[in-house]
């Protein structure tokens, strides 16, 4: 019994030295960040949040921490899995607290500091403030900001994080906030296959299918799917049919538009080969079911964007030969190097 | 004991009476000080008290108000030569609440002067809310304690205005639920007011004015734009409906009085 005792005291003797090792902030350093060559310029001001070491260290912690959910369970990567490009695969809504649903599907974690709109139907326009949504959704983490900071306030582990991560404030919503953006904000997925081919690197070459896919994609995708983000940004109705069961409104919920109705943001297609489900409430299993929706599934409405109108017909034409070309294309988009990114990943 | 009562007495009347003849001589006002308002919540020409019995409002509606919160912000005042004074953005959001009786604020380091007009805005100006977590400091936990969080768009609500009512078609008494703030990147409803005080308020060293500010819940529905409750008792995100709530809002206030002294007294 002693025995135990003595077992049980030196793992305690070895968490506190582990605190010990928490550096000050005197140690802290910024992060080198680079703008991927061909991406369009950065949205988010680093200026005002430059990614630290302490500060990156502390954001990915949180991100990985059940405690920012009411039940100490469900953290941000409950949701936002790196080998599936931080989507929640298998799920076609994300689920939260007390087995709790929600109705949408979990949107990809990536180069969120290219972006100017968050969550589908553009809820936020600011990255910092996006994790409120999720942390106070009852069906997501079911938590509030002031409960959340009181847990990690007490924690005094989270203390010294913070005090090494931020000159001022401590423990603080403001530090909370920023810690988490900063992890995300170095989450940038630039070295896929694509890529490396468009910028020219390490002699990486199209087969003929991917590169005809490539061509494809350009005419009738990359109006919407735009610069190599692959989105545009923007609030569109696709023409899915709306779940009666649902009748989620996309954007109008946000804006309280009728014009906004069915409208929802344009995803990147970044890593998409591992993002599945698709679409905003993840009713398409793979991509063949996308490209048929696209060709032939799509409804009429008044909100429907008109590009996707072609003369009396909807959609967008594709034979089979294209299609396979766009499938072929869109595996190229997949980064390897940003799911095994040992930076990001949680164990 | 008794008799340094006695001996006080005449003593401190003489200070008030100088207190009040040093103001109309003009004096020279130097230093900084403070400026308090005052918002007095009131339905129309009552004052307002929450849970109490209903009031009818020209579309002959009952309403009792249980919930009356918003957010004033981004003050400016302006003074007898014309100059403006900013009170720094930073610090320049507040939330009123009738709940809580945190109905006062206090503007400190104000520059001595005679001051003409306030303006404030109503709500948190997308200048702010693109500062992200650096821009909102505090205030997001001061706001998500005051039910003033807007969670589900991490945002705001400029004003939270809540109660039970009744009409002609509405027998029974229902819930009603106003809840306004800016739509995301889609629409801004922060608006700002200027009030002319009247009175000058006058800050110094010595002296802190409280202007007493009335806002008028009355306004809220039945302002310059009528918002039928029997017909639509939840109004949150209505492109038609939320920015007539903010107009009618920015409306809701007049300057009653101006208070000028020690701050002390109301």
């Amino acid at each position: 019994m002693k025995f135990l005792y003595s077992i049980l005291m030196l793992g305690v003797f070895m968490s506190c030295s582990n605190d010990d090792e928490y550096a000050s902030f005197a140690e802290n350093e910024q992060l080198a960040f680079t703008v991927p060559k061909n991406f369009p310029e950065m949205v988010y001001d680093i200026e005002s949040n430059p990614p630290t070491k302490f500060g990156f260290e502390l954001g990915k912690k949180l991100f990985y921490d059940g405690k920012l959910s009411s039940n100490g369970f469900i953290s941000c990567g409950f949701c936002h899995e790196q080998r599936f490009a931080f989507t929640h695969h298998g799920h076609q809504f994300s689920h939260g607290v007390n087995d709790l649903s929600g109705t949408r599907n979990t949107p990809s974690v990536a180069n969120m500091a290219f972006l100017n709109e968050f969550s589908w139907d553009g809820a936020t326009s600011h990255l910092d403030l996006f994790p409120i949504i999720p942390i106070t959704n009852e069906v997501e983490m079911g938590e509030t900001m002031t409960g959340v900071m009181t847990k990690i306030q007490a924690d005094r582990e989270y203390q010294r994080a913070f005090e090494a991560a931020f000159e001022e404030g401590g423990v603080s919503t403001e530090n909370f906030l920023k810690a988490l953006s900063q992890f995300m904000v170095m989450m940038i997925s630039s070295n896929s296959k694509y890529d490396k081919y468009i910028r020219g690197e390490d002699g990486v070459q199209f087969t003929e299918k991917e590169a005809y896919g490539l061509d494809v994609f350009n005419e009738k995708c990359a109006s919407c799917h735009a610069t190599d983000l692959f989105t545009d940004s923007s609030f569109r109705n696709n023409g899915l049919p709306p779940n009666p069961s649902l009748n989620d409104l996309g954007r109008a919920e946000v804006s309280g538009k009728a014009s906004d109705n069915y409208k929802f943001k344009v995803p990147s297609l970044r890593n998409v080969a591992l993002t599945a489900p698709y679409m905003h409430d993840g009713r398409f299993g793979s991509l063949e079911s996308v490209l048929n929706f696209y060709t032939r599934g799509m409804v009429d409405s008044p909100t429907l964007d008109e590009t996707l109108r072609n003369g009396e017909e909807l959609g967008i034409p594709l034979d089979d030969e294209e299609k396979e070309g766009l499938l072929a294309f869109l595996q190229t988009l997949t980064d390897d190097t940003f799911i095994n990114d040992k930076r990001f990943s949680e164990y | 004991m008794k008799t340094i009562y006695k001996l006080l007495l005449p003593l401190f009347s003489i200070i008030i009476l100088v207190g009040c003849s040093d103001d109309d001589n003009m004096q020279e006002l130097t230093g900084e000080g403070i400026v308090k308002l005052s918002f007095d919540n009131a339905v129309g020409s009552d004052d307002l008290l929450l849970g109490s019995s209903g009031y009818t409002n020209s579309q002959n509606e009952v309403l009792t108000i249980t919930r009356l919160n918003y957010i004033v912000s981004n003050f400016t005042l302006t003074n007898d030569k014309g100059e403006k004074f900013t009170y720094p953005k930073d610090d320049s959001y507040f939330v009123t609440s009738e709940e809580t009786g945190e109905t006062e604020i206090s503007l400190t380091n104000i520059p001595a002067g005679r001051y003409v007009s306030v303006t404030f805005g109503i709500g948190v100006d997308q200048e702010k809310y693109l500062q992200g977590a650096e821009g909102q400091g505090t205030f997001l936990a001061k706001a998500e304690a005051t039910n003033m969080m807007w969670a589900w768009q991490a945002g705001y609500k400029f004003l939270n205005f809540e109660g039970t009512f009744t009409s002609q078609s509405v027998t029974e008494p229902t819930n009603f639920k106003v809840h306004m703030g800016s739509h995301g990147s889609s629409l801004d409803n922060y608006k700002e007011v200027t009030l002319n005080l009247g009175t000058e308020a006058l800050v110094s060293d010595e002296m802190t004015p409280i202007i007493h500010l009335v806002a008028d819940a009355n306004a809220i529905l039945d302002g310059a734009n009528k918002l039928s409750l029997s017909e639509q008792a939840v109004i949150m995100v209505s492109e038609e409906k939320s920015p007539k709530v903010a107009a009618n809002v920015s409306g809701m206030f007049t300057v009653d009085h101006v208070h000028n002294g020690t701050g002390d007294t109301h």
